[in-house]
């Protein structure tokens, strides 16, 4: 199983990351011509390999402003089949509703992916799972149970969704690796992490199945109660990277935000990945163009760059 | 895929005359699945033509059921194909696959009474309810059965303790999510909270009991875990996983823990929170995108009494579509609800009657 054998390295000793931040107006327009010249710069070595995309799938969402857009998810899908990887399927193990083809079939993901869904989407709630010890325990969980195509893959791209959270802060490319923690062995919602502490579970899970490449849908994200009861707040970006961490941390900035103080990505810079502006090599548009505030609950004003920033962080 | 064992991506015997297919440039996939259109048009039964045997096709050689055909045996599928098989046992195919299912899920029962969500794991789950849901018919299983009910009886959630309530009451200020900690359920896996599902689950199973021979402890246990349901349910109606209200704001429901909560309380089925509940299900469940949902939704309406609009054309136009994703538990769900001898949710007092 190839992603067992990841290592952590410390921040201190890993190179520089790279992100790419990408105006999108609309889910209409070529997003696969942006996305796919994109990773041309990053020279992905994927040619030949099995690609796994996982998405932000929370739940039925017929407005398409919940889950990662499946405009998106297909256009990422048909870059990395363009780059030449053998295969590239698409996973997710949704936490709060068990009936995953309703959820696709909501937001009509088999249209936009042009094919029954069987022969490209992997239920990874009830994948064939195995145990894994977790590489570091920053929860009290020793180690989980995880979805044999995850281990399996070769590549594994997190294609999040810029949304703020109500007990995480946000939710982007890091913590939505929750959704390979299958289901069919912790159930729905896979409340045995949350028990382990959120934050402190985001960096075991990610500390284990480390996704090689990071993907934000930012065209339309979400703002106060997220990551389902908020309200969708255009941003206009996607934001690209080869360091989930970076990655995030730039969404973060982008939303105005300060990274440092969202619990989980702080950590998460020890190991796992660049939280530094210094570290993170900018390519496309700069944070502060493409910058909108996004709305945060009370309980996260102090991750707010500039505190009297108003937004919608109702309730 | 496989001459012999058919085609084990989407489950169909007709694949065994088209194997060849796999390595032609066009797939096998696309020419299984034109077979399959022609196919789905004749065929008079759904539940005898497609989902028996798929469900069939899809046992492992240990006798029990993966998620998916050739995954490892699991107890929750391999529980849902039996009860689903259970309401057909006049199709001749059933018999031998519900002995051999039968035997592998006894075999997997922990020596505490439980069973795991995963084999090798060495703890209880969720899956114990439904394991003795599915043993019910087994009339040499009530010594399982009845360790399976005790560990049911004993196993607490980890929030509702004092402990739990005195903390939650001195953070009642950042308490995002309202509910009465004292009303306790039943949990997914050991050491959590309680959600409407599992604690659904526990309910219809201690009605395997007759009420004469409840221990005292399932009497109780009873009460509070209907006491909890009621509390979960969202403003309007229906349930979702157990959070009706996160910050004040009314969570939407969903089709399949509205449906469990709604069968687990079917005893109560006047009460206004469950016609409110009903109602909601009638609305939203038979439009609702899944199979697997359409399928409970089905159930429960034709339980409720509510006339549910014909199921079978719909599970047809779903299996064309995305053949359930290759999930055995949706196929099982499809069975049950098509089944005609749905006796598997009557009470011991029913069964006696």
């Amino acid at each position: 199983m190839p992603r067992s054998g990841q290592t952590l390295i410390p921040t201190f000793s890993r190179e520089p990351s790279r992100v790419a931040i990408r105006r999108a107006s609309s889910y209409a327009g070529d997003l696969s011509a942006i996305v796919y010249e994109t990773l041309l710069e990053f020279q992905l070595p994927v040619e030949g390999k099995n690609v796994l995309l996982k998405p932000n799938f929370v739940g039925p969402d017929p407005q398409r402003t919940i889950n990662t857009h499946p405009a998106v998810v297909a256009a990422v899908r048909e870059s990395f089949l363009r780059l030449g990887a053998q295969t590239v399927s698409v996973g997710d193990g949704p936490a709060l509703d068990r009936d995953t083809e309703a959820i696709l079939e909501s937001m009509q993901l088999r249209d936009f992916l042009g094919k029954a869904l069987q022969h490209v989407f992997v239920d990874l709630n009830v994948d064939d799972a195995q145990y894994v010890p977790l590489k570091t325990h920053a929860s009290r969980l020793k180690g989980l149970y995880l979805p044999k195509t995850v281990l399996a893959a070769d590549f594994v791209v997190s294609v999040a969704k810029l949304k703020t959270h109500h007990w995480a802060g946000v939710t982007l490319s890091l913590k939505n690796m929750f959704g390979v923690v299958p289901g069919g062995c912790y159930g729905w919602p896979k409340n045995a992490l949350h028990w382990a502490g959120i934050d402190r579970a985001i960096l075991d899970i990610n500390s284990t199945v480390r996704p090689d490449f990071a993907i934000v849908d930012g065209i339309v994200g979400m703002e106060g109660n997220g990551p389902i009861q908020g309200v969708p707040k255009p941003c206009g970006v996607l934001v690209l990277g080869n360091d989930p961490v970076a990655v995030d941390a730039t969404c973060a900035r982008i939303m105005g935000l300060l990274p440092e103080r969202i619990r989980y990505l702080a950590q998460a810079a020890y190991l796992l990945g660049h939280l530094q502006e210094e570290k993170i090599g900018q390519i496309g548009e700069s944070i502060e163009a493409v910058r909108t505030p996004f709305g945060v609950l009370d309980a996260f004003a102090k991750a707010r760059a500039n505190p009297r920033a108003s937004g919608n962080g109702q309730p | 895929m496989h001459p012999e064992t058919g085609c084990v991506v989407c489950w169909c015997k007709i694949a065994s005359k088209f194997w060849w297919h796999s390595s032609g440039r066009r797939g096998g996939c696309e020419i299984i699945a034109s077979v399959h259109r022609t196919r789905v048009i004749l065929m008079t039964s759904f539940a005898e033509d497609v989902c028996l045997p798929a469900l069939v096709q899809a046992q492992n050689e240990d006798g029990g059921w993966g998620y998916r055909a050739a995954f490892a045996s699991r107890v929750e599928p391999t529980c849902w194909a039996l009860l689903g098989m259970a309401g057909h046992v006049d199709w001749e195919r059933a018999g031998k696959a519900l002995e051999r299912g039968y035997q592998w899920l006894r075999s997997s029962q922990l020596p505490d009474g439980s069973w795991p969500a995963v084999a090798g794991q060495q703890e209880g789950s969720w899956t114990t309810a439904l394991a003795c849901l599915a043993l019910r018919r087994l009339e040499t299983a009530t010594a399982e059965m009845d360790k399976g009910l005790a560990w049911i009886c004993q196993e607490w959630p980890r929030e509702g303790g004092w402990w739990w309530r005195i903390l939650r009451w001195l953070r009642r200020e950042e308490n995002v999510s309202r509910q009465n900690d004292s009303y306790r359920g039943w949990n997914w896996t050991s050491r959590t909270s309680s959600w409407v599902e599992p604690t659904a689950y526990a309910l219809i199973a201690l009605d395997s009991t007759p009420a004469s021979q409840r221990l005292k402890l399932a009497v109780r246990r009873r009460q509070l875990g209907e006491a909890m349901l009621y509390d979960r349910m969202c403003p309007g109606g229906g349930w979702n996983a157990g959070n009706p209200t996160v910050y004040g704001v009314p969570g939407d429901p969903n089709v399949v823990p509205t449906v469990w909560a709604l069968l687990a309380l079917r005893h109560n089925r006047s009460r206004p929170e469950n016609q409110q509940s009903v109602d909601w299900l009638e609305q939203h469940g038979i439009r609702t995108n899944g199979p697997g949902s359409l399928a409970l939704a089905h159930l429960c309406l034709e339980v409720y009494g509510r006339s549910a609009s014909p199921l079978e054309a719909a599970l047809q136009e779903f299996y064309r579509r995305n053949q359930f994703l290759l999930n055995v538990q949706v196929l099982a769900w499809a069975a049950l609800a098509l089944s005609p001898r749905p006796g598997w949710l009557h009470t011991a007092e029913e069964v006696v009657k």
